[in-house]
């Protein structure tokens, strides 16, 4: 049943993927078996790696286990430089990152003959957290300047592609300590909106620092209204995610674990005493379960924890990095992180993690029975791969080739019913 | 041009005179005024004394006057000018009282027409150089509307781009160039700190005589880090009293007016003001897909007006002191002053709107100007300038609004900007000192020296934000450019080779606040110096008087601009550590003078170019994305060609088409620690015009309404080949730029030589131009223009 949960839904984004299956919320269509031969593709964007002029291109395929496909004269281009993909109610989203400015979201759904199609466009603000909420995508664009210290969120509906509601947050009180909270991301857990944040001094030369690096705090907000409901806080953790990256995601159960980089900075120097590690909040509960914890500096023998993907029973793809040098680098090399017996396996058969470039950690597809999941990575000498990762092994397995760029989402789409 | 005026003073003097010089203690004079058969001075004509050998030139008023220190006798002057017959008048010397002589030429039959095309002018002076320049002569120009910006757009290589109408951001490209890696100069003078209010395309035209156009091949009289070439214009000479009046105004509600009036008395006292105006509303209708400002659905293809487009601007120059004194040929010292205001319609793409955002710029900027030849020794010419910058610059972002192509809004009522909340203020004091000297060993040999100076030290606040800039001091460069050139001209070719040593100090401090507490700062100080060798060679070679080729090389370098290293603080990001571009430019081009009988003249011109350059600056997002930031990135190649035939018919009829075709290619092959190879290695540059041209005709009808008034027509035509958006071989459902072709028209009449009316239509046929990236520019437009010359 979890797993059929599962393929219900066709979120690429692990994050919305895992809000939505703890959601009571079934709306999305059933299409398990019905119609005459139910097809599906998987989307698959690709960025070259390029100074300038630097375009996504949306490609399709069938297998990604095998074969090669290639920008070269083919795919989908995306208008503007820096683009965000959400799928949600069998449309996939293409949302540009516009630096403040407003810009066109492009939606796309397979139509009969398998083919992406492009339906009408739409306007929307740049947001900095994007997720699937219901039949929703709920963006929060956010403040870095402590002058202007206001959040704005905005619902959107999948159904007909404009926006239903909006609103404001005031993260300078939300944080109540003179900085500004910033969310690093939005999961739906039950029938309320969890936005994990960390402080941000949000001025003075150092706008990303903060000085409280040692604490966890979710702000809890109920939906679609998005009141704040409470804030959970937790000092055993740096926070929870970090810029424009998840650090919750929610099992079968409903129950959601929270991960954390520990990767607070001030003026440029890491400042947490706090180990990269998993903690949770056991379904139903507002606080913290004060007895689980997971040391992953412990169980990885020193490495840190960037990005974690959900992948089903409680484990986890962990992006793992040795040298903490940026808050912004993404994890090279790839465990299995089991959270229910605090195990942690690396994974065989993927390239030397020092020669990877890029790995593809925010959009990645998760096999319907819940044992797989496709990532791509991008290794110096080898060029970008689909890998698919045995999740019960710890094996990957390289797949299918994309050649003139790093893979920056793979998701799958049902063809549309008419 | 400042190295012209001695060269062609000392040409003239070389192959007339015969490097004679006048005995002080004259005892005999010989004067009288050179007229043409319409009673009109003839200036510069030769008036020699034979068999002495003496001789001298006829000023603006045809006058000459020899002294003669031996004693008396026949002689005869002989008086030529070019286009004219020569003419032989025989004199007695020795009487006193010597009335003086009228003498009157009679233009040449023969090669009367000859002269527009052989007839050494500035000009074609400057083009047979052996650098690769183009020279716009924009007296030709003067009855346009147009402003400089346009006015290049016209030059075979040259691209500019424009974001909207009047006053919008200009992006010039030259031969594959683009941005900070051409260099401006007005006069010589680097034009880098001179602010918002003084961009390319708010000058008019008629503030230049010419504008030169120098291609990868920069001569070191230009004391600058110019990449890829660079634009000198040339102003006003102090030769005579002269004013000068136009107003225009056109559609889109534009009103441009300018005044430049020269005073020069007998006793060499010189004054000059010169004062212009743009305005428009720039409310020409695009087409875009407007969003529901609530709902972000989109009402596609909906035909709009811009509503928070205009632009104005405000300038005057003033300068005094003195011309043609024992101690100065110019001296003079001089301010100019101005203002700018721009409303910012759109961001970088149509769909980003905006209806307050605006910016504001003003400049002050005091300056002096020295010019002397034969300084201290014979043959040196020196050449010294300064400028000091006090102007500012405001961006103002701070209505917490929405808004949509309909012009509807939705305000926030917390604090916030549209774009980015700011009050940020600023004034980048910007100084520039140069100093050149040229020194004539003999005919033959040449040596140059020059040095620019260069300092910049930002200052400014937010009133918003007013701590943030305590933490953002100093932030000071200074950079200097010291060239050295030795140059050799034989009968029939010539040749330069010079070297430029490129310096440059930056000095950062990034403060930061260290224990958390309110007010407590620490500095981590930072200073990067840069120091570069560059070189180059042009030559030149005349096979004949009509025929011509010429070839050059430099190894160039751009120092990073002191925006790239220290931001806007709005959307750029500062990066202290980025290093000079640099190029490598080869130029290879020959010209070709054509005549058929006297009438029928030909003029073709093919250059043949090749860059390859490397540590290119470009933008990136910053780490967390919010910003902007220049990083050292991409190698790029570019072998091109440009070509040009123009034809002319006595003085009625001409006609040109230039065509330009630069193959672009991408020159990085790892990126990003990849040891595979890019797979956009060697592909084409996107976004960027690729093969364009020009075409123009013009037609004068003499004595129309009147002996003497003059009916001319005008047609001009620009074509830009569609271009891809994105990577050309990437994809194969992608955005491109659609082919342009923008058609204009124009029709002057002048009246008694003073008086000019023109009507000019552009953009004829309302053809959709896009321009940069995917913003429209303004339709079909009418503008009607008034200008009186008074001399």
């Amino acid at each position: 049943m979890k797993q059929k949960l599962f393929t219900t839904y066709l979120f690429i984004n692990a994050l919305i993927l895992l809000g939505a299956c703890s959601s009571d919320d079934d709306s999305a269509t059933d299409n398990g078996g019905e119609g005459p031969v139910p097809t599906s593709k998987y989307i698959i964007t690709a960025n070259p790696t390029a100074s300038e002029g630097v375009a996504d291109y949306i490609l399709t395929t069938e297998d990604l286990t095998q074969g090669s496909i290639t920008t070269e004269g083919n795919g989908i281009e995306q208008d503007g430089t820096y683009r965000y993909y959400v799928t949600n109610n069998n449309k996939f989203f293409s949302l540009l990152y516009g630096q403040g400015n407003p810009g066109a979201v492009t939606t796309y759904e397979l139509n009969a003959d398998g083919e992406l199609e492009k339906l009408s466009d739409f306007q929307s603000e740049t947001v900095q957290a994007r997720a699937a909420v219901n039949d929703d995508v709920l963006m929060i664009k956010l403040s870095r300047d402590l002058e202007s210290p206001y959040a704005y969120w905005y619902r959107l509906d999948t159904n007909t592609s404009t926006f239903v509601d909006e609103g404001q947050i005031n993260t300078e009180v939300l944080a109540d300590n003179g900085e500004l909270a910033y969310f690093s991301w939005i999961t739906q857990v039950g029938d309320m909106v969890f936005l994990p944040y960390f402080g941000i001094k949000a001025c003075c030369n150092d706008a990303d620092g903060t000085n409280f690096p040692d604490q966890a705090n979710i702000a809890v907000y109920s939906y679609p209204e998005m009141e704040l409901q409470t804030v959970i806080h937790d000092n055993r953790t740096s926070f929870i995610g970090r810029y424009a990256n998840t650090g919750l995601s929610v099992d079968e159960k409903g129950d959601a674990y929270t991960f954390s980089s520990s990767v607070a900075m001030s003026n440029g120097e890491f400042t947490s005493t706090k180990p990269s590690a998993v903690t949770k909040i056991t379904s139903g509960s507002l606080e913290f379960d004060t007895d689980y914890f997971f040391n992953l500096e412990e169980a990885s023998g020193g490495y840190y924890l960037t990005n974690h993907y959900y992948v089903s029973n409680g484990k986890f793809l962990g992006f793992m990095e040795k040298e903490k040098v940026s808050q912004y680098d993404t994890g090279r090399r790839l465990a299995v992180i089991d959270v229910y017996n605090q195990s942690f396996t690396w994974i065989e058969g993927l390239p030397e993690y020092t020669t990877v470039t890029n790995v593809t950690a925010r959009n990645n597809y998760v096999s319907e029975d819940g044992t797989t999941i496709y990532t791509g990575i991008t290794s110096e000498s080898d060029g970008s791969y689909v890998y698919a990762i045995d999740i019960l092994n710890a094996t990957a397995e390289k797949g299918l080739k994309v050649e003139g760029g790093v893979i920056s989402a793979i998701s799958k789409l049902d063809i549309a019913q008419q | 041009m400042q190295t012209l005026i001695p060269r062609t003073i000392i040409l003239i003097g070389s192959l007339l005179l015969g490097f004679f010089s006048f005995p002080q203690q004259g005892k005999t004079t010989v004067s009288g005024v050179v007229k043409d058969t319409n009673d009109k001075p003839i200036y510069g004509a030769t008036v020699l004394v034979e068999p002495l050998n003496k001789g001298v030139s006829t000023d603006e008023q045809g006058y000459f006057q020899l002294s003669i220190g031996t004693g008396n006798g026949s002689y005869t002057l002989r008086v030529t000018y070019l286009g004219f017959d020569e003419k032989r008048v025989p004199i007695e010397l020795g009487q006193t009282g010597e009335s003086p002589y009228n003498i009157v030429l009679e233009e040449s039959s023969y090669d009367l027409d000859e002269v527009v095309v052989s007839g050494k002018s500035i000009v074609n002076q400057v083009k047979e150089k052996a650098f690769n320049v183009n020279v716009i002569d924009a007296k030709k120009l003067h009855n346009t509307t147009l402003d400089l910006g346009h006015a290049l757009d016209r030059t075979s290589g040259i691209r500019v781009r424009e974001s909207g109408g009047v006053g919008s951001q200009m992006n010039f490209s030259l031969n594959g160039f683009r941005g900070k890696q051409v260099r401006f100069f007005i006069d010589g003078i680097p034009m880098d700190n001179f602010g918002s209010s003084f961009q390319l395309n708010n000058i008019p035209v008629n503030l230049a005589e010419r504008v030169e156009v120098y291609k990868g091949v920069v001569p070191i009289g230009l004391g600058a880090d110019a990449l890829g070439g660079a634009v000198n214009i040339i102003t006003n000479t102090y030769e005579k009293s002269h004013l000068d009046a136009s107003y225009s105004y056109g559609s889109f509600n534009t009103h441009r007016s300018m005044v430049n009036a020269i005073y020069v008395s007998k006793s060499g006292f010189t004054a000059q003001l010169n004062a212009y105006q743009n305005y428009s509303d720039n409310n020409y209708d695009v087409t875009v897909d407007v969003a529901d400002i609530n709902t972000g659905e989109y009402y596609p293809d909906q035909t709009v007006e811009r509503f928070h487009d205009k632009y104005h601007n405000e300038t005057v120059i003033a300068n005094i002191g003195v011309v043609n004194k024992s101690y100065a040929d110019q001296l003079l010292l001089g301010v100019t002053t101005g203002s700018s205001y721009r409303e910012i319609q759109t961001g970088a793409r149509i769909v980003s709107v905006f209806g307050a955002w605006h910016r504001k710029g003003n400049i002050l900027m005091p300056s002096l100007k020295y010019i002397k030849k034969d300084f201290i020794a014979n043959g040196l010419d020196v050449r010294l300038n300064a400028n000091y910058n006090f102007g500012q610059e405001k961006n103002i972002d701070t209505l917490h609004r929405r808004y949509n192509w309909f012009g509807q809004y939705k305000e926030y009522d917390n604090p916030g900007g549209e774009r980015s909340y700011s009050l940020y203020e600023y004034r980048n004091n910007t100084g520039i000192a140069t100093a050149s000297f040229d020194y004539e060993l003999s005919q033959n040999h040449k040596f140059s020296l020059s040095n620019t100076f260069n300092t910049f030290n930002r200052k400014g606040e937010d009133q918003l934000d007013p701590d943030s800039e305590i933490y953002e001091q100093p932030r000071k460069t200074i950079k200097n450019i010291l060239g050295l050139g030795y140059g050799y001209e034989a009968e029939n070719w010539s040749a330069n080779i010079f070297a430029k040593q490129y310096f440059q100090q930056n000095k950062f401090s990034q403060s930061y606040n260290p224990s958390g507490d309110y007010g407590d700062i620490a500095y981590r100080d930072q200073t990067n110096k840069f120091s570069y060798l560059g070189y180059g060679l042009a030559l030149t070679h005349f096979f004949n008087d009509d025929f011509q080729i010429k070839a050059s090389f430099e190894k160039s370098y751009r120092m990073p601009e002191t925006e790239e290293l220290y931001g806007d603080l709005v959307n750029l990001q500062g990066n202290i550590d980025l290093k000079p571009e640099q190029s490598y430019n080869y130029n290879l081009g020959a010209s070709y003078w054509w005549h058929m009988g006297t009438q029928h003249h030909i003029n073709l011109n093919a250059n043949g170019f090749y860059r390859d350059a490397s540590d290119f600056i470009r933008p990136v997002l910053n780490n967390n994305q919010t910003m902007q930031v220049m990083d050292n990135l991409g190698s790029v190649t570019n072998l091109g060609i440009e070509s040009e035939i123009r034809y002319q018919y006595r003085e009625k009829f001409s006609a040109g088409v230039n065509v330009t075709y630069q193959n672009l290619r991408n020159n990085t092959k790892y990126e990003g620690g990849q040891t595979t190879e890019s797979v956009v290695y060697r592909d084409r540059i996107p976004n960027m015009p690729y093969l364009y041209g020009n075409a123009d005709m013009s037609y004068t009808f003499q004595n129309v309404g009147g002996t003497g008034n003059l009916l001319s027509i005008g047609y001009n035509m620009l074509y830009v080949h569609a271009f891809y958006l994105y990577w050309p071989s990437l994809g194969d459902d992608k955005f491109d730029i659609p082919e342009q072709i923008s058609q204009d028209f124009n029709i002057t009449y002048t009246w008694k030589e003073d008086l000019q009316f023109t009507f000019e239509c552009r953009n004829i046929f309302n053809k959709k131009l896009y321009d940069n990236f995917s913003l429209q520019k303004p339709g079909r437009s009418f503008t009607g223009k008034i200008r009186y010359t008074f001399f």
